[in-house]
């Protein structure tokens, strides 16, 4: 592997770890925000 | 919902345009360097990477100390995920700082001062993220890792020096330094834009990261009041 | 106030050797382990006797760790097992007596170990320690203090915790790295013949590190004791 080849290697692990951890934090936060929707509409009723 | 989404993304358009251009500049513009090379251009992400890390570590002491002084849980909210994504820039340090090693030492691990270093700043905080989840209850581990923050931040520079002795005791320092012995002044730019920007992407995981944190928050304290009524 | 923290203080750790007293399950425990750790080192590494001696000072200080982590994962095992963590806040009193009363008791264990370990280890490997003996006891203490002072803050952490076992020296290693590199190397130059002027430097690092965490530990240590 060249010179480039290396570099492209050491800025292309770094992009897939800060776009890959984005990615999954996005998909976290869809799934808590869903979470505490259901939550809330459940408590409402209940609480009637 | 979307009270703090319409501010977060600024930070994060704000990192992407930085970015860009820092690395324009440190893979296009700026010229190899004289000793290292091409090779030597991994410094420019390698450097703000670790210095972006240190940044989030500081500020998970500053915020577990004011946690257990304040008992504000969004306090302990800006801790972990501060924890969280310096582990992230920790991890992408060591890996760049490998694959340089790779190149200018002809192996993928050494134990050299800084990647020694860097890898036990790495474990540390794994070790710290790993005490919360592991705690019996998230109130427990907010306080036992309020308290390994601390412990860990104070012990950061015993670290450097011990380490750093025991490696120039025993060979001579090495041409570590991005750039050589002497950075070019020319070479400061891209590294100052990239740390700019890491800080910028940082700010912006930060928030959205905080932000998750409070939705879990709020869903614990529906829980917890739905357990009374039920 | 000094008079009565000192008073609670000696009755923690009094408590803690009493009861090692009658069962003496730590210390041979520990004791047991360290033969082994050097035994298996031994075998380990061959029968090179130049190269044993290189490695020699490491060999000693992995086997006073290894020991010490033994001996430390079990400091709160009796106040886990018959809940007494609570009877521990209710005692009155502040919480530096209780943080200082099992440090103590875990230094007196580590120490009261590495003090049969070192002589074990002279015979092993063949090493004549006793001219070099009081440099060695005096780093020897320092990285025990170092090490127990932040060991018994976690090993309270950890008590409570799942998979406790592996979490006490996986959070304690990485952070005694200054004890560790400093005890290791002042061992090794001292063993060489060296004087205690030619690692003055380890030892001002051993003396902060112990320094700092010996005032720090007992202040946060209220927050891991609390329910």
């Amino acid at each position: 592997m060249g010179s480039w080849g290396f570099i492209g290697l050491a800025y292309g692990v770094a992009s897939v770890a800060l776009l890959g951890y984005l990615f999954l934090l996005k998909g976290r936060l869809r799934g808590a925000r869903d979470e505490l929707a259901a939550l809330e509409r459940d408590g409402g009723r209940r609480g009637r | 919902m979307g009270r703090g989404s319409s501010r977060a993304w600024i930070f994060g358009a704000a990192a992407a345009l930085v970015l860009a251009t820092g690395l324009y500049l440190g893979l296009v513009v700026v010229p190899p360097d004289a000793v290292q090379g091409e090779v030597q251009r991994i410094m420019y992400l390698h450097v703000p990477s670790i210095v972006t890390a240190y940044l989030a570590f500081t500020v998970v002491f500053c915020s577990s100390i004011l946690y257990l002084w304040k008992r504000d849980l969004r306090f302990d909210a800006v801790a972990v995920s501060s924890a969280e994504i310096g582990v992230l820039f920790t991890g992408i340090t060591l890996a760049t700082g490998c694959i340089w090693g790779k190149t200018t030492w002809g192996v993928w691990w050494t134990w050299d001062a800084r990647l020694t270093l860097t890898a036990i700043l790495f474990t540390i905080y794994v070790g710290y993220l790993m005490l919360r989840s592991f705690a019996e209850d998230p109130q427990a581990g907010a306080r036992y890792g309020a308290v390994l923050a601390i412990i860990g931040f104070l012990d950061i520079p015993l670290n450097h020096m011990a380490v750093q002795w025991w490696r120039t005791l025993h060979q001579p320092s090495s041409i570590l330094r991005p750039g050589g012995t002497s950075v070019a002044s020319v070479m400061l730019v891209p590294l100052a834009i990239n740390f700019a920007g890491l800080s910028l992407l940082y700010t912006y995981l930060l928030l959205e990261r905080v932000r998750l944190e409070r939705i879990r928050h709020r869903a614990a304290e529906v829980r917890l009041k739905r357990g009374r009524r039920g | 106030m000094v008079a009565g923290m000192l008073r609670r203080t000696w009755a923690m750790t009094w408590k803690d050797v009493r009861v090692e007293l009658r069962a003496r399950e730590r210390v041979n425990a520990m004791l047991f382990f360290a033969a082994l750790v050097l035994f298996i080192f031994n075998f380990a590494l061959g029968p090179d006797r130049e190269k044993l001696r290189e490695v020699a000072p490491g060999l000693l200080w992995l086997a006073f760790l290894f020991t010490g982590m033994l001996g430390l994962g079990r400091s709160f095992q009796a106040e886990r097992e018959n809940e007494c963590f609570e009877e521990l806040l209710l005692t009155p009193g502040d919480r530096e007596s209780i943080f200082f009363g099992k440090l103590a008791g875990n230094v007196l264990f580590m120490v009261t170990a590495e003090a049969l370990i070192l002589p074990l280890f002279g015979i092993l490997y063949n090493l004549d320690i006793w001219p070099y003996l009081p440099s060695l006891a005096l780093v020897a203490f320092l990285g025990t203090v170092g090490f127990s002072t932040l060991g018994t803050l976690l090993a309270a952490m950890t008590a409570h915790l799942r998979a406790r076992e592996v979490m006490l020296p996986l959070l304690l290693f990485p952070l005694t790295v200054p004890v560790i590199l400093g005890s290791v190397r002042a061992t090794e130059v001292i063993l060489a013949g060296g004087g205690l002027g030619e690692v003055s430097h380890w030892l001002k690092l051993l003396g902060g590190f112990d320094l700092i965490f010996l005032v720090v530990s007992p202040l946060v240590f209220e927050f891991v004791l609390e329910e």
